[in-house]
């Protein structure tokens, strides 16, 4: 096996439990985005751009849809001789084993893994955000400075900071404080959650973080702390692109209708940095004579016969004719049959929404106090003339004429 | 599920002249069809989806689209250990001699079929545009213990295709006779290239009729054994097309606008399989006006477009109106531009404010490259 520059390590383990219903059968990172994608397309995709052939995915949460998406990864480029992506679940040793008990625990049980590649450098991604990177230079940026850990940076407002991981740094970049989620931030640098280490220091940090019973196992609570604790020469790596986290309900709708914004520069068939995905075997979208499609992003297997306006209609999705959809995701396999109304709204995979029902309410028309984006769980149905009202998470098919 | 014991030929070149302008630099088999494939998709899926994935391509010329097209077979899940896609290029023992016939051409792939392995060769024609279930005929094939079994459709036949096998069947679909040149318009029932033979047999035909210099499979080895060999007839009732003509050519990507073709076209349990390009979807202006049309993914449209059939990455600039046409790949229409009867071979670049007619006679056909 070849020695390799850098391996990355991608945590998609977590549940995602902010994305309710539509993580309650698979993990975020297999989550539906933009039309034909799923959000660990984005960490994929850039692995496989910036050079990177050897990604380790550490899956935990209901991983199967997650593992049959990324199979041998061939899609992207990462079905390799040596190297390539691979799949790490929770795996028993000979002193028996253990479920990953925070981030910083998850690499420290794949070590081993890591090792077989003798890297000089680990990249720790997370499959939770929407963004193009070249980690390359984020790496190169980590050599040049002789850095032990870089940590990727985004500028936020001040007002934002206060949600975010933020590092305090000197002018030249030198990390000397990280404070989570500060009340009073002192500086507006959030944490990307993307970090290059340089492998030594970081197998060190893991196995001491390891033997501390206290610790939680956590590379933003534990790990950065204690590199800073011990005078490590930690830097940030500034990114100013489009980045955005999808791990809320609200988060996963906007980054999906950002696609549609023209001032917003996400285009995703760049060849210079093309985001795969697996898809195949699906027939051109047919749009009827009596559809209206606007503002909007259609894919494969599609057949439209209603309007959709400023909405995203991944595959195979059907709209009936007379059906309207504004300002909402319709994900894989979903039908909106004969007048049916949906607005605002997050409709799951294969879900049916019967004939003259009504999803979701219009910010501007039922007002903003308690408005939120109404989201159909996968596979349920939405009766007849069913009226399902603004922010309202359904989990349980939807009787013929109810209203929720 | 053992299935190696099945290979399926392809004929890559099959009746190229009929297509003239789109296959000026390709093979019929790579003619651009229905927004995303190309007409061999149709015959690798259909072989693919019946478990067939051991496949030889013969190609006679131009089939460098081809090449590019097909790669590592990995499309059609064909990116195998056991079996996989195979480009057969001419080869000849006396020199690099192009086939001149079917005959020949089997004969130059007589090294494929040897190795191959497989009990049975289904032999398809790339100009044919079908979903067809070859494994139920592969499976009747064997029951029936015929030793040829070729399918036939029921229906008109269109004028250009003289080399179409023209089947009288008795009551046990067994073939009683081949015949050729039948009358346009009428009904008959004709062979549309897919053949089911054993592969040992296949041989020895071949190396006979090459021996005697006959040049067609089917007119002069299957047209003359209808006796002595056990041939029966399957019916393929579905949607077919042969190609006959950038009419016909025209009339069968259009004929895509009725759900009815596609669900016969594209099934969810025997899909369609093309070379993937990892496009966006397809994104729909604030002016954009659709209707009744198959648009692939990655386009832009910010104007009208009806009636058409839009091929991947093609962008229609505000103002523009593109009806009654076919766009292939890469095509860009410039702004207040309108397009009717239009056939454009790919990245074709018409620019603002033209008006490109073509009427249902005669369409106006944009060549590949071309910029107007």
């Amino acid at each position: 096996m070849k020695n390799k520059k850098c391996v990355a390590m991608l945590l998609a383990g977590g549940q995602g439990s902010r994305l309710g219903v539509l993580t309650s059968k698979i993990a975020k990172p297999a989550v539906p985005y933009g039309g034909k994608y799923r959000i660990i397309d984005f960490p994929l995709s850039n692995c496989t751009n910036s050079g990177i052939d050897t990604v380790g995915i550490l899956t935990q949460y209901k991983p199967l849809e997650l593992n049959d998406y990324v199979g041998s990864g061939k899609p992207w480029d990462l079905d390799r001789l040596d190297g390539g992506v691979h799949i790490l679940p929770p795996y028993q040793g000979q002193e028996g084993g253990d479920w990953y008990k925070g981030t910083a625990n998850a690499i420290y049980q794949n070590l081993e893994f890591i090792a077989r590649y003798n890297p000089e450098y680990v990249l720790i991604l997370s499959g939770d955000h929407i963004y193009k990177m070249d980690y390359s230079k984020m790496i190169n940026q980590h050599i040049e400075d002789g850095a032990d850990c870089t940590i990727a940076v985004l500028e936020v407002s001040m007002e934002e900071a206060t949600r975010f991981g933020i590092m305090n740094t000197h002018e030249d970049g030198t990390i000397y404080e990280f404070e989570e989620k500060p009340a009073n931030p002192k500086s507006n640098l959030a944490s990307m959650g993307i970090y290059v280490f340089s492998w030594e220091k970081l197998r060190k940090y893991l196995i001491e973080d390891e033997n501390n019973p206290d610790s939680s196992n956590d590379f933003g609570k534990n790990i950065i702390p204690n590199m800073l604790k011990d005078g490590q020469k930690l830097k940030v790596y500034r990114f100013n692109d489009y980045w955005k986290d999808v791990g809320t309900v609200d988060s996963l709708w906007e980054a999906n209708l950002d696609l549609l914004n023209p001032k917003i520069d996400l285009n995703l068939s760049d060849s210079n940095w093309r985001i795969y995905s697996r898809t195949n075997g699906m027939p051109p979208q047919y749009i009827s004579d009596t559809a209206k499609v606007e503002n909007s992003l259609v894919t494969e297997g599609c057949e439209i016969y209603g309007n959709i306006d400023y909405s995203i209609l991944f595959n195979n999705v059907t709209v009936e004719e007379g059906a309207t959809v504004d300002y909402s995701l319709i994900m894989p396999g979903a039908v909106i049959k004969k007048g049916a109304n949906v607005r605002y709204a997050i409709i799951a995979e294969n879900a049916v929404i019967e004939e003259n029902a009504d999803i979701g309410g219009d910010p501007a028309v039922v007002g903003t106090d308690g408005w939120g984006i109404t989201v159909i769980g996968a596979g349920l149905s939405v009766g007849k003339n069913a009226k399902v009202s603004a922010n309202k998470m359904i989990v349980n098919d939807v009787k013929e004429g109810d209203e929720i | 599920m053992r299935t190696a014991t099945v290979a399926g030929i392809v004929f890559a070149n099959s009746n190229d002249k009929l297509l003239k302008r789109l296959t000026t630099h390709r093979s019929m088999a790579s003619v651009p069809f229905g927004a995303r494939y190309r007409l061999i998709d149709f015959s690798l899926s259909n072989l693919v989806n019946a478990g067939i994935t051991n496949i030889g391509i013969i190609t006679k010329e131009k089939y460098r689209s081809l090449m590019d097209h097909i790669e590592s077979g990995v499309h059609w899940d064909l990116d195998r250990k056991n079996g996989g896609l195979r480009l057969l290029p001419p080869y000849s023992e006396s020199g690099i001699k192009r086939y001149s016939g079917t005959v020949d051409a089997l004969h130059g792939a007589k090294d494929y079929i040897k190795r191959c392995k497989a009990d049975y060769i289904v032999l398809c024609a790339a100009d044919i545009l079908a979903n067809v279930d070859i494994s139920a005929v592969i499976k009747t094939h064997i029951k029936t213990e015929a030793d040829i079994t070729t399918v036939y459709h029921n229906g008109i036949l269109p004028p250009n295709r003289e080399d179409a096998m023209l089947f009288t069947l008795n009551t046990d679909n067994r073939i009683t006779a081949i015949g050729f040149d039948g009358e346009v318009g009428a009904e008959h029932k004709y062979g549309i290239g897919i053949t089911v033979i054993a592969r040992e047999l296949l041989l020895k035909l071949v190396d006979d009729a090459y021996d005697n210099d006959l040049p067609s499979f089917n007119r002069n080895v299957l047209a003359r054994k209808v006796s002595s060999l056990k041939i029966l007839g399957y019916e393929h009732s579905g949607f077919v097309t042969l190609m006959n003509g950038t009419d016909t050519y025209y009339k069968a990507n259009m004929a895509l606008l009725e759900s009815d073709v596609r669900r016969q076209l594209f099934q969810k349990d025997r899909p369609i399989y093309t070379k993937i390009r990892d496009d966006m979807p397809t994104r729909y202006g604030t002016k954009a006006k659709v209707t009744n049309s198959l648009i692939a993914d990655g386009c832009v449209i910010n104007g009208t477009v009806k009636n058409s059939i839009i091929f991947r990455g093609v962008t229609v600039e505000k103002g523009a109106v593109v009806e009654n046409s076919i766009l292939m790949q890469e095509t860009s229409v410039g702004i207040d531009t309108q397009l009717n009867n239009v056939i454009a071979d790919k990245n074709a670049v018409i620019g603002d404010g033209m008006v490109l007619k073509g009427t249902d006679e005669k369409r106006f056909f944009i060549e590949k490259n071309e910029i107007v």
